[in-house]
């Protein structure tokens, strides 16, 4: 059957990872049918992933029976992109240069001394000898001051010297700079100086990346500006080589629409945009499940509009907050000790994971924060590891299949799994599965009480909210944190397509394109400045979308404004009504943010008699890009619920005396959409496994995801 | 003992409150204490409750910051605690360390004055600033809530704040010409401020009248009662889900294992004495005398005593801290140095501790002294306590890997006036925030790490400070040989330098601690250099305008022609700054670690090229020559080396006998008890002896540096020092020990040149 005939169309969503590029095609039927959904997968292929990426689209058009070539010419692509982050952390980023104004070059490498610590683990704080700042991200010897500055006002009190700044830009062209970042003092006020610094790089050296920080990111702050105008720079040209590189071969293989990429604030930009602004791009990774789960929350699924989720990894437990269906945003992102401002979603990780390790010391049974890694990674793996981890805990407790692990690609070794977790639990006086349920119970803890903490410094109650469990522990862990925190219902979404739920995040994502402008304006506010700087922002963002492929007409605005109390330091943004600003839309602005403050912050916690302040404009334009809607995504279960219960095991609940008990088991694939389980159970998919403690009922609701209702606590 | 302990009231109102053993006899029977704990606790659910008590001490302090929303809670100037049914501080946190050691001592006054009437009650937070019962100084406020678990006194929570103002003859309560308390901040011994939950409307308004910033203070005040609350109700909600015995077992070995912990780090060290003088400048603006302080550490078996025998009597004047701070000071370096496991959970090792302090002298002063602007000598406090106890850890191997020389000292310019909108402005510079950390036996010091004794203390961007006040940064910028020099170097600190830009008027009050203007910011290590003083120095009439015109900004004042330049003294009130004149404020770095002959050219080659070294620094102290691309040139390099060290031949003897009694040889094998001496058998003897050469200094229990060679120089000996002469009149001088044998330096100190040479560590 041709394509074209039948006028079908094909969404591709693609995530790379770390270890594996993962497709999830699906096809649409224009009848109203259900998408049909593949996955398709492929080794990821550092350094030159593209490879990888075609791979897995290759793969997918197999398993939907149609040539590559045939599937792309009427595909849409969407992608989530680490290359950024993955250059970051192997170090293999450009050669920058970096221009500042002369007197604060130094700003990025004092990194606001204790300030560079704020999210640091607490061991790590604690242990003050052993603390260290982390290698600069430029040479001092790549460093240039430049004779100029802009003061708070946006006036010019030095004067741009561009003979002197011509000559140090030339010095570092000298010294063979792949890329510039320029950022001086108050270019979010006035950045005359820093667009005439980049027509300088411009001329002496046309083909070098350059990125400012009035463009990349206008906030006031220099330091966290700063490095997000050098981070950008330093992943600019390998981001640039790698998105070429991928175009050319899409490209060649029939595919004729935008790549459209994954951003950390949540939404599609096209790759034009990612090539001049990767910072972007950086941390997108875990933000494709929040939005997919924000999809979810937004249809009902869970019974609540407002959401945690808990992405669980090998290493890494990365906790996103979705507050009446809309995802949490925060203004910074973090490399390491570095932080940066970007409009990012708030997801703060942890380490807690499947690698976590378990391990004794001073008498006590404690887990990670080190992990394994996928390298040597869990001893029941049998790659060479050695220390038990969480996954290895929840072999020798009965969680897996040993055979059936990831679909059956590994094998776990449960004995050297017991054998480890025997080893560290002896001092302690506790046998292999003693020790285990012991490390499951605190790493549940563990994970339940950095959701608390993330959701009480968001000013929310977790009680009130759904949590949705994903990632290669999501659905081992779910159940439980939930438990701990109070909250009455878990999904473990889609979990037959596990294995594609950020690549789904990822195809099920708006366009969004956000813009921004640091502002200082003391109350009263003068609604003139508004008028005047609305437009410039509503302008740009259209223009960028226009370009991504959007029609103009599709084109959704929202505006908001950032306030504190004059006297206070809590900035929040509010949502800004549209059109021309009066006196009374002011007033209305502030009224708008004095009720959201004391929804924030408490009742009388905001000091009104010192007047406001504006600190910045924001514009954010999205457009609905692919018609797939996650909650129309059917569950396909090919054997209608038929034999889904596989043989019972035996399984040690903790909290349920130390002795195995004969559990449930069921196949998660051949439970059809409405079939319920009781706990205790585990529901097995190819890729994850999901288990569902006593007093807990489970059930596969339309769109394949498992919910577990759990009894409200007395 | 003439200085005897015996018949000392420690009740609080003239000495220091300090609750004696039988204290908890006069608590009123009617309050029921809940003394229980489940001795079946397992360690899974150890783990998981202590775990869950750290998760809401953390968000007890996130609570605070989000709802008071002020720069001041905002900057970390706070802390917050669990403490158990008797006031045992279960848990701190990781902000400045020893702003919450009122809490114990506060919460236990409260229990034996008040339990009687007004009583503890459910729902009670009782406040308090006296800062001879339960604060380190009166802006800091202590807010206590009783945690009540079916009717039983289950725990408390607390915290402590900094407050905008509570009065006193300075607006921001640090008065620095304060000749004794009744210039200060109102001082309020513990009130209840809220009764059965409950805000007393009477006794807040008697408290915001006291501020000249009461919405202010009203604001936080909130908070921190909101804070409490919060942490007081999670505890009850973790009771009722575990049972009160499970989660009071779980605290209790939470003490015990700090406790232990402690107890075996200190059971394998030698027994012994250490000290450590340091000298206050200017007890009143405009004084050229400076005081002296010590602190001795005497170390038994698995426990310490810790005393200030030798430090000035009071005076009238700021350089005083109570008692409060004096022991929260040696706590809070316990804590970030040999408890770090323990994140912070620090409460039990003081059950290891005897402290005794005389009463009256500067680091115990008795009231009516004034002790708010001596909040600033704190910081020099945990600076005496970090060298001591570092010097106690090089004795065990792997202690020694978490020793630290201090940090910097602490500057604080505060400047006041109106911008040219008539905004009056009255604001801290906090900078000094951008000191470096003291070297470590295994490597450098850190740049600018930000103050060891409150890791996460930060500073702000210099567009948010020019956002808030009429002034621009020239620069700010990492400084040269501003860490002490070393085998491994302190880090270095920062300097910079602002003019008033759009202000009608600008003056700057400065506050400084220790001798960090005048003489240095933190001693060195084992030899390794004291790092150099900062200072405020204004430039006044500059010509800064005219470069400014011409598209030039320099790279330091020095670049600047000006009508004059003046250094402002430690504490001065009101210099004021007009256009064209620029203040630069150098903030110091860390100690450094061991003979600055020792460290690898290459190393000092690095420095110099980053601009953490100057040439002339590499020469002169670590004896590198560098070719003019920046290389060490190699031969030069071990001449230059020879020569300097060679040169230390000549240093005089000491001139002070060996005073120890002999000690027989103990079969044990050698031990390092220092970077380079190391206590040995030698011809029947234990002694110590020269690592390096084997030179014999002295016996067991002597003092090595009166058996070391001395040299006395001028401060500025120092790279990069200013002469103390400008602001002292005692003569202060910079004295280095060295191995008599081969010469390597052992030991540096700035002392008065006639005091004598006091020992650093005694062994017994």
């Amino acid at each position: 059957m041709a394509l074209g005939e039948h006028a079908v169309r094909f969404i591709v969503g693609v995530d790379i990872g770390g270890t594996f590029t993962d497709c999830v095609a699906l096809r649409v039927a224009e009848d109203g049918a259900a998408p049909v959904v593949k996955i398709g997968k492929s080794s990821s292929t550092p350094p030159d992933f593209q490879t990888g990426f075609i791979g897995a689209l290759r793969t997918a058009a197999e398993m939907h029976g149609v040539a590559l070539d045939e599937m792309l010419a009427n595909a849409q692509v969407y992608h989530g992109c680490t290359v950024g982050t993955n250059a970051l952390v192997e170090h293999k980023t450009a050669r920058v240069g970096y221009l500042a104004s002369r007197g604060h070059v130094d700003s990025i490498f004092i990194m606001k001394a204790g300030g560079r610590l704020k999210w640091m683990p607490a061991d790590y704080i604690a242990h003050v000898a052993k603390q260290t700042k982390p290698e600069p991200l430029v040479p001092k010897a790549l460093c240039e001051g430049i004779d100029e500055r802009v003061a708070f006002d946006g006036n010019i009190v030095v004067p741009l010297n561009e003979e002197r700044a011509w000559a140090a830009i030339r010095r570092l062209v000298d010294q063979g700079v792949e890329a510039i970042a320029i950022s001086l003092l108050w270019s979010t006020a006035n950045d005359a100086h820093e667009r005439r610094l980049r027509d300088l790089v411009k001329e002496i050296a046309p083909d070098l990346f350059v990125s400012i920080s009035s463009e990349v990111s206008p906030r006031v702050g220099e330091y966290e500006r700063s490095i997000a105008t050098i981070v950008n720079a330093l992943i600019g040209p390998p981001m640039r080589h790698y998105l070429e590189a991928l175009e050319v071969d899409l490209k060649q293989h029939g595919y004729t629409r935008s790549l459209q990429i994954m951003s950390c604030a949540g939404g599609l930009i096209d790759a034009d945009h990612a090539r001049e602004i990767p910072v972007l791009t950086v941390g997108s990774g875990p933000v494709a499940g929040l939005i997919g789960a924000a999809s979810l929350a937004q249809a009902g699924i869970g019974g609540s509009r407002s959401a945690i989720t808990a992405d669980i990894g090998g290493t890494t437990l990365d906790i996103g907050t979705i507050f009446d269906g809309k995802p949490v945003r925060r203004p910074t992102g973090s490399y390491g000790q570095y932080e940066y401002f970007v409009p990012t979603l708030d997801v703060r990780s942890v380490g807690a994971g499947g690698g976590s390790i378990i391990r004794t010391e001073g008498g006590l049974l404690k887990v990670g924060p080190h992990s394994a890694g996928a390298r040597p990674g869990p001893v029941c793996f049998g790659r060479g590891g050695r220390e038990p981890t969480v996954t290895d805990a929840a072999a020798v407790l009965g969680y897996f299949d040993p055979a059936y692990f990831f679909g059956g690609r590994i094998t776990l070794d449960v004995e050297a799994a017991a054998a480890a977790l025997a080893r560290v639990g002896a001092p302690l006086g506790l046998d292999a599965r003693q020790t285990a349920a012991a490390a499951l119970r605190i790493i549940d803890s563990q994970m339940a009480d950095s959701i608390w903490l993330t959701l009480t410094q968001q000013g929310h109650d977790p009680r009130d909210f759904a949590l949705y469990g994903f990632g290669g522990g999501g659905g081992l862990h779910a159940a439980a944190i939930a438990r701990e925190l109070g909250v009455g219902s878990v999904v473990v979404p889609m979990s037959n397509l596990a294995a594609g739920w950020s690549a789904f995040g990822i195809a099920a994502s708006d366009a969004l394109v956000t813009e921004q402008s640091a502002i200082g304006l003391a109350s009263p506010f003068d609604p003139e400045e508004l008028n005047r700087r609305w437009p410039v922002l509503e302008a740009r963002v259209k223009a960028k979308l226009v370009q991504q492929g959007v029609p103009a007409e599709a084109i959704e605005l929202r505006r908001f404004a950032e306030l504190r109390y004059a006297l206070q330091i809590n900035e929040v943004a509010v949502p800004a009504e549209g059109g021309q600003y009066d006196t009374r839309s002011v007033d209305r602005l502030v009224a708008t943010f004095e009720r959201e403050y004391e929804r924030l912050y408490g009742k009388g916690s905001g000091y009104a008699a010192a007047g406001f302040t504006l600190t910045g404009l924001q514009v954010h334009g999205s457009a609905r890009l692919s018609e797939l809607q996650l909650g129309a995504v059917i569950h396909q279960s090919p054997a209608g619920g038929d034999g889904a219960a596989k043989a019972p095991r035996d399984v040690t609940w903790y909290g349920h005396g130390d002795k195995p008990a004969s559990t449930a088991v069921y196949a998660g694939a051949r439970l059809g959409a409405g079939a319920s389980v009781a706990g205790p159970a585990i529901i097995e998919f190819p890729d994850t496994t999901v288990v569902v403690p006593h007093d807990c009922a489970a059930r596969i609701d339309p769109t394949g995801s498992v919910v577990i209702n759990l009894p409200a606590l007395a | 003992m003439e200085h005897s302990k015996i018949g000392i009231d420690w009740n609080g109102r003239t000495h220091s409150y300090r609750p004696k053993a039988d204290w908890r006899d006069r608590i009123d029977k009617r309050l029921r204490l809940h003394t229980g704990a489940a001795d079946d606790l397992d360690p899974v659910t150890f783990e998981v409750l202590r775990q869950k008590l750290w998760t809401i001490n953390i968000a007890h302090g996130d609570t605070i910051t989000r709802i008071s929303g002020s720069p001041l809670l905002a900057s970390l100037d706070f802390n917050m605690s669990i403490l158990t049914e008797d006031a045992e501080v279960v848990l701190n946190a990781p902000y400045v360390q020893f702003l919450n050691a009122g809490a114990p001592l506060g919460i236990r006054y409260i229990m034996e004055t008040y339990s009687g009437g007004p009583g503890i009650d459910e729902g009670d937070i009782y406040v308090c600033n006296d800062p001879w019962i339960g604060a380190c100084h009166q802006m800091d406020v202590l807010f206590a809530a009783p945690i009540f678990v079916d009717g039983q006194l289950f725990g408390w929570v607390a915290n402590a704040g900094h407050q905008y103002d509570l009065g006193g003859v300075v607006p921001g309560g640090w008065p620095q010409n304060a000749e004794d308390v009744y210039y200060d901040p109102i001082v309020l011994p513990p009130f209840k401020m809220v009764e059965k939950g409950e805000l007393r409307r009477d006794l807040e308004a008697l408290y915001l009248r006291q501020s000249r910033m009461p919405d202010l203070v009203a604001l936080d005040l909130r908070a921190q009662i909101a804070g409490v609350t919060f942490a007081r109700d999670q505890i009850i909600a973790l009771t009722r889900r575990y049972g009160m015995d499970t989660v009071k077992a779980a605290m209790r070995r939470m003490l015990d294992q700090a406790q232990e912990s402690f107890r075996q780090k200190l059971a394998k060290l030698p027994d012994g004495t250490w000290s450590e003088v340091r000298y206050l400048d200017e007890a009143l603006p405009g004084d050229r005398t400076t005081q002296r302080t010590q602190l001795n550490v005497t170390k038994r078996g698995d426990r310490i005593t810790v005393d200030n025998i030798g430090t000035d009597a009071q005076t009238p004047g700021t350089n005083g801290i109570p008692f409060t701070s004096w022991s929260g000071s040696i706590t809070g370096i316990i804590s970030i140095s040999m408890l770090y496991q323990q994140l912070f959970a620090y409460g039990g090792s003081e059950r290891q501790i005897d402290y005794q302090p005389t009463p009256g002298l500067l680091t115990c002063v008795d009231h009516p002294t004034a002790v708010s602007g001596g909040i600033m000598q704190v910081i020099p406090m945990m600076n005496v306590i970090q060298a001591v106890l570092s010097r106690m850890m090089a004795c065990d191997p792997e202690l020694r890997a978490d020793l630290l020389a201090p940090c910097s000292d602490y500057m604080l310019p505060v400047l006041i006036g109106y911008d040219d909108r008539g905004n009056y402005f009255g604001q801290a510079i906090l900078d000094a925030f951008g000191g470096g950390s003291g070297a470590r036996s295994f490597g450098d010091g850190i740049d600018s790490s930000g103050p060891s004794y409150s890791p996460l203390s930060m500073i702000l961007n210099v567009e948010l400070i020019e956002q808030w006040y009429p002034l621009l940064f020239l620069y700010r910028k990492e400084d040269a040989d501003s860490g002490g020099a070393g085998q491994w170097r302190g880090g270095g600190g920062v300097r910079s330098a602002i003019t008033p830009y759009r202000a009608q008027s600008m003056t700057v009050v400065t506050n400084t601690s220790g001798q960090c203007v005048s003489a240095q910011n933190s001693p060195g290590l084992f030899g390794g250099l004291p790092s150099p003083a900062g200072h405020y120095l204004v430039r006044y009439g500059t010509d800064l305008p005219a470069w400014m015109r011409d598209g030039r900004v320099p790279a330091g004042i020095e670049d600047l022609a000006a009508e004059r330049t003046e250094p402002l003294r430690a504490k001065s009130n009101g210099a004021p700054l007009g256009n064209g004149d620029v203040m630069e404020i150098r903030v110091g770095g860390g100690g450094g670690y061991g003979d600055p002959l020792d460290r690898e050219p290459a190393r000092v080659a690095r420095d110099v090229a980053l601009g953490y070294a100057t040439r002339q620094a590499a020469s002169s102290v670590y004896g590198v020559a560098l070719t003019a691309a920046g290389q060490p040139d190699v031969a030069q390099t071990a001449a230059l080396r020879e020569t300097l060290r060679n040169a230390r031949a000549a240093w005089r003897p000491t001139g002070i006998p060996d005073d120890s009694a002999p000690v027989a040889a103990t079969g044990a094998p050698p031990r390092l008890v220092h970077a380079t001496i190391a206590s040995v058998d030698r011809d029947g003897e234990r002694i110590l002896a020269c690592d390096r050469c084997g030179h014999r200094y002295c016996g067991h229990g002597g003092n090595y540096k009166a058996a070391a060679l001395m040299e006395e120089s001028p401060v500025t000996a120092i790279p990069s020092a200013a002469d103390p002469a400008f602001y002292v009149d005692e003569k202060l001088v910079l004295r280095q020990f060295c191995c008599p044998g081969c010469h390597v330096q052992v030991c540096t100190e700035v002392a008065k040149a006639d005091e004598p040479v006091e020992a650093e560590m005694r062994l017994s």
